[in-house]
């Protein structure tokens, strides 16, 4: 009977394959063994592209942050920069003039130092393609700003003071000028860096898979000092939380990114799992309409923000700290003593007695992102505060481009607007400019707010370069925001990461956290 | 009803009262009939009073108790608590009014608008059976859910919405079946001899030819409701739908996804509702269409 | 014969035509703007208005639409907002990871509903029919999704026997590109762990997606079956004595055959579509989460372009089987 022998052949070569199938899944540590010194990162993001001036997006920060350099790093909690491909640097005292000493030991992964004459096509480039990053630096460097006073030395003469002159530099990248320039093409080699690299981190792209994995090898010229044992990073696409989870569970991912406090919850008792939360500088506020409609009406915004449910908006979101005002609770300037809005009904009816329909009988209009679960527990529990003023809110879940379009002008802005606010920076420039300066108006962080003793603070902040006289600043910022009462003050939703304890090194900054820096890390 | 001379002609021998006794003793006689007419009877009683029913109404309207957030299921919760506290037996028992108004909503407005292009295209023929049927084909090819996604995504959010939105894939297969009646119907005799009475083609249409396709129709309509709410919950599912707090159970099961397998019971009572209320219907058309098209049946 | 196929590939050029204009509408009804969001948060008025330039999207739509049928000449199907990235591209890379889950599906479709349609139709009006009846409606009307959520909760979550979701582990390196089907190139490349591997991620999904198509397989298998014994000749041939078993089972067979490519002309569209759910569940990264992301962004290109490659791929397996028919059954003609 050979056909009954053949497939006892088959059978028990089946039989051993499923043993090594086996293998991987019911002893999940031998696939990260398998992995090597590669860090497995499971985030939900895609890298949209390469392009180190026009992608956005964490995941893209993820890839810049190791396959490219800036002039300087970010690191520490409170974050502090550090030397990146600038040693070191010097500012003028009247903080419009910066020289950066450029590391002769910095190479590209060609092999060729990184010049001066790099750095100054670097900024060039990100300003004339005005994508990406580049709006961090608009209006304060301009491209004959930036000049190379040698081949290790960069000389930047600002527009105009700005006190987080070195908080926005992790943020540009350098690539290579002659390897751009070699692929110019018709768009100022923007086909050519979205799948190709031309950088100097200490990672170089070894296997992208669209959608589903990228793997970075360390570069074999990598020059950077203070690196781990990693021999390489993989970023994994996980678009479901509850999954992500499940493999630092199972020990299948090292790090995941995306996590929710009911995931943090359940890792809380996993062995071999470590969990960060940690405060980060990301807001969580609910706008008003403050020019059109029932909530142009200031006592009306006070009762709104007496009458909310503080605590159940923080039992919705988990791991997070109530805000105060206007600014996340430990950056610079911040007011620990502001006495903030809480849930009382006694003074939500007095201010609401005061306004134009002390009955309610009204209803008001949310919007939010349609699919953010966070956003929708908020705005339920809005529904329900409201409630209590006599108050119906309409709550209308939005695809993202058309909250952004809602945003253009008073009469198409929603009565409440929840959003998110990510500190790109460790500055309070950043959230006080984005999200209360008039300038921003109709768009999406600012989109109706606008008072002129407001606007006159943020810009006196923003120039000046005395660390005490800027916390004086800010402070009177945070009290006329509060007495404005522009927003329902949020929560600060703390980060959540979860990692396994094989890897080793790892140290928090609250700036952009999610976007790995692998290189100090090392398993073990 | 009109159709009576129709079928006479169609059946000398049989008074109507007659056949209707036939058509439910043989109803009767299929045990898989009834019961799916025994659940959908409950799932409408359900569409009907299942809001009024709930134990916890204001929930339903958006009530939360964040104080009892995933509560395990128990005699107070027999389905247990989601992640703002509220019951979820509550909100599955009202989202099946959302579901199966939703679908009926698909079902009774792509039947409208595929009879009216079937029935203008089968009777017109010529160019503008072409222009009709050739419509009809391309929007066959269009992925149905992809379709329905980007029109609902285009009008945004909202019950309506998206009832128009599935409905704006739904209608083709309408199309084409009452195509098909209307040329068989062409050749009957009573409408040839309506013609040559000097009947306007209108009233021929109207009065001759579209009530005898009338149970077609039904049947088909009664088949596709399940298939309906099934879409309705999958646009639910992949987070274009109602706004919250209207309950519907894809919306509601997709939610529970991220909670999986801690709080597991958040996906079990929308999941088994959605699954029992289209599987009823099924049943039902399946029924239905072996008394109201004996064509169709082996 | 070969101008049947020859008038039938010509029609796909009015199906394209249709498919755009269909598609260009309804880009042109969305509210949103996403040149605005693809520009960023922090893009001034000027920025906003050079990418619109950049795009085309400034001018108007019968010239945008003109832009995009020459383009289409050339194989180009536009470039996303959001990602910047070629669409075609990207079709390329997540279409076979689709194709691969519907054949996969098609696959356990046939392989299951065929025998049990035959064991139906065999023990016919008896208990195991009676619950293979019910089954095939329970099966009709399993959301897909909840099956695959329920599917993960039990396999992946709880036993552990199966990943839950992607393509393959990281760990395994995917087999060099033949077909984009990992288990077959996988096979190609005589790699028996990645073979392996990528079965093993690609059973739930599969499974969730067969479901529908078995139980309508299952069904045509049993009542053609049936047809096929109450026939005159076969019992004919039964009362002579003769040996029905042959003529049972040559009959039998082609009735496989016709039903297996009726269902797959039937499903085959209705699969490419509906793996959307499916895909979301089991992270598959396939034409349909390209799709819901592009959706959810208003990123319309890449919709156009998947509707369009969605839409093409649906006409011409349908030409193909009408192809088969032939085949199996000369009688059909070719007009």
């Amino acid at each position: 009977m050979t056909a009954s022998d053949q497939f006892n052949i088959s059978r028990r070569s089946l039989l051993a394959l499923a043993g090594v199938g086996l293998a991987t899944t019911v002893f999940p540590r031998r696939l990260l063994a398998q992995s090597g010194g590669v860090l497995i990162i499971a985030a939900g993001q895609d890298i949209p592209n390469f392009d180190p001036h026009t992608a956005t997006g964490y995941s893209a920060s993820f890839f810049m942050r190791n396959v490219y350099d800036p002039l300087v790093r970010i690191s520490g909690n409170p974050p502090v920069p550090t030397p990146g491909i600038a040693e070191s640097w010097t500012v003028s005292p009247d903080g419009t003039e910066y020289t950066f000493v450029l590391n002769k030991a910095a190479k590209f992964h060609s092999g060729n130092a990184v010049t001066a004459d790099d750095v100054v096509y670097s900024f060039g480039r990100a300003l004339k393609l005005a994508k990406g990053n580049s709006w961090m630096i608009r209006d304060i460097v301009t491209a004959e700003g930036v000049t190379a006073v040698d081949a290790g030395t960069v000389k930047f003469k600002l527009a105009a003071p700005f006190a987080p002159f070195l908080q926005v530099l992790p943020w540009i990248f350098v690539v290579e000028k002659a390897v751009v320039e070699a692929n110019l093409g018709s768009d100022a080699g923007e086909t050519y860096l979205m799948t190709n690299t031309a950088g100097s981190g200490p990672f170089a792209v070894a296997r992208s898979e669209v959608g589903t994995l990228y793997q970075l090898a360390r570069a074999p010229e990598a020059w950077q000092a203070g690196g781990g044992n990693l021999e390489g990073v993989i970023w994994q696409i996980v678009r479901e939380t509850a999954t992500q989870r499940l493999m630092i569970q199972r020990g299948e991912a090292h790090i995941a990114t995306d996590l929710t406090s009911e995931d943090m919850d359940a890792l809380k008792d996993a062995p071999g799992v470590v969990s960060i939360i940690e405060p980060e500088y990301r807001t969580f506020s609910i706008k008003m309409n403050t020019q059109k409609g029932p909530c142009a009406d200031i006592n009306l915004r006070k009762a709104i923000s007496y009458a909310t449910n503080y605590q159940a908006i923080l039992d919705a979101a988990g791991y997070a700290d109530l805000m105060n005002g206007p600014l996340p609770k430990g950056i610079l300037g911040f007011d620990a003593n502001l006495v903030a809005y809480g849930t009382d009904m006694a003074k939500a009816k007095e201010f609401m007695a005061k306004s134009e329909k002390p009955e309610g009988g009204f209803k008001l209009r949310m919007f939010h992102v349609s699919g953010l679960e966070q956003q929708r527990r908020w705005a339920l529990i809005m529904l329900d505060s409201l409630k209590q003023l006599n108050i119906e809110l309409e709550i209308v879940p939005m695809n993202w481009p058309d909250m952004v379009a809602a945003c253009k002008s008073p009469e198409t802005f929603p009565d409440l607007f929840p959003v998110y606010q990510t500190a790109n920076y460790g500055d309070p420039d950043n959230i006080a400019y984005a999200a209360y300066h008039s300038s921003r108006n109709g768009a999406w962080q600012n989109a109706v707010y606008k008072n002129p003793e407001v606007d006159a603070l943020i810009e006196a902040g923003r120039k000046e370069i005395d660390q005490a006289k800027r916390v004086a600043i800010y402070g009177e910022f945070q009290k006329k925001v509060v007495e404005d009462a522009p927003d329902v003050f949020g929560v600060l939703e703390r980060r959540k990461l979860a990692m396994r304890d094989a890897v080793k090194d790892y140290h928090f900054t609250p700036v952009a956290s999610n976007a790995i820096e692998a290189w100090g890390l090392s398993l073990g | 009803m009109t159709t009576t001379e129709h079928n006479i002609a169609d059946d000398p021998g049989t008074p109507r009262r007659d056949r209707l006794r036939r058509a439910l003793f043989r109803f009767s006689q299929s045990r898989l009939s009834l019961l799916g007419a025994a659940i959908v009877a409950v799932v409408i009683f359900f569409t009907v009073f299942g809001t009024v029913l709930a134990p916890y109404p204001d929930q339903v309207a958006g009530s939360v108790d964040t104080a009892s957030r995933f509560l395990a299921p128990s005699a107070a919760h027999p389905f247990g608590t989601n992640e703002l506290g509220q019951d979820v037996l509550s909100l599955v028992m009202a989202g099946t009014t959302v579901s199966v108004l939703a679908g009926f909503g698909v079902v009774l407005i792509g039947s409208a608008i595929g009879t009216l292009v079937g029935a203008v295209a089968g009777f017109s023929r010529g160019w503008v059976d072409e222009v009709l049927m050739r419509l009809t084909d391309l929007t066959l090819t269009i992925p149905g859910l992809i379709l329905a996604m980007a029109i609902a995504a285009a009008l945004g959010s909202g019950f309506g919405n998206m009832v128009i939105a599935i409905a704006l894939s739904w209608w083709p297969g309408y199309a084409r079946l009452v195509r098909g009646e209307v040329l068989a119907a062409r050749e009957e005799v009573y409408v040839t001899a309506a013609r040559a009475l000097g009947a306007t083609p209108k009233r021929i249409l109207f009065r001759h030819i579209l009530p005898n396709v009338v149970s077609p129709i039904i049947v088909k309509m009664s088949l596709d409701m399940g298939f309906a709410i099934l879409t309705v919950a999958g646009l639910g599912f992949i987070g274009i739908g109602v706004r919250p707090p209207t309950p519907e159970w894809g919306t509601l099961l997709s939610i529970s996804r991220s909670y999986m397998p801690d709080y597991w019971w958040t996906a079990m009572a929308p999941g088994m509702a959605m699954f029992l209320a289209v599987f009823g219907f099924n049943l039902l058309g399946d029924g239905l269409r072996d008394i109201l098209d004996p064509k169709a049946r082996r | 014969m070969l101008r049947f196929i020859l008038r039938r590939l010509l029609l796909l050029i009015p199906v394209i035509v249709g498919l755009t204009i269909i598609m260009f509408g309804i880009a042109r009804l969305l509210p949103g703007d996403p040149v605005a969001l693809a520009a960023g948060p922090n893009a001034t008025q000027a920025e906003i208005a050079a990418l619109a330039v950049e795009y085309g999207l400034d001018q108007p739509i019968w010239v945008q639409y003109a832009n995009y049928v020459s383009g289409l000449a050339r194989g180009d199907l536009g470039t996303s907002l959001l990602t910047r990235r070629p669409v075609a591209a990207d079709i390329a890379a997540y279409l076979p990871a689709t194709l691969e889950l519907v054949f996969a599906a098609m696959f356990i479709a046939v392989a299951v509903g065929i025998p049990l349609g035959l064991v139906t139709a065999v023990w016919r009006n008896r208990w195991p029919d009676y619950l293979a009846q019910v089954g095939a409606i329970g099966a009709i009307s399993m959301p897909r999704f909840f099956l695959g959520l329920l599917l993960q909760l039990c396999f992946a979550m709880w036993l552990m026997w199966l990943p839950l979701g992607g393509r393959l582990p990281i760990v395994v390196i995917p087999p060099r590109f033949v077909t984009g089907f990992l288990t077959i190139d996988s096979l190609i490349a005589g790699n028996w762990n990645a073979f392996f591997m990528s079965l093993r991620h690609l059973a739930l999904p599969a499974i969730a997606m067969s479901l529908s198509p078995l139980a309508t397989i299952m069904r045509m298998m049993r009542s053609s079956t049936i047809e096929v014994m109450q026939q005159d000749y076969v019992m004919t041939a039964r009362a002579l004595g003769l040996p029905s078993r042959k003529i049972i089972t040559k009959y039998v067979a082609r009735n496989a055959v016709s039903a297996t490519l009726t269902v797959i002309g039937l499903y085959f569209g209705w699969l490419l579509g509906g793996t959307v759910l499916v895909e979301t569940v089991f992270d598959w990264p396939g034409l349909g989460l390209y799709a819901t992301k592009a959706i959810v962004s208003q990123d319309m290109m890449p919709v156009i372009g998947v509707a369009l490659v969605i839409g093409l791929l649906f006409v011409f397996a349908n030409l193909v089987i009408d192809l088969l028919y032939g085949v199996i059954n000369p009688k059909v003609r070719y007009s």
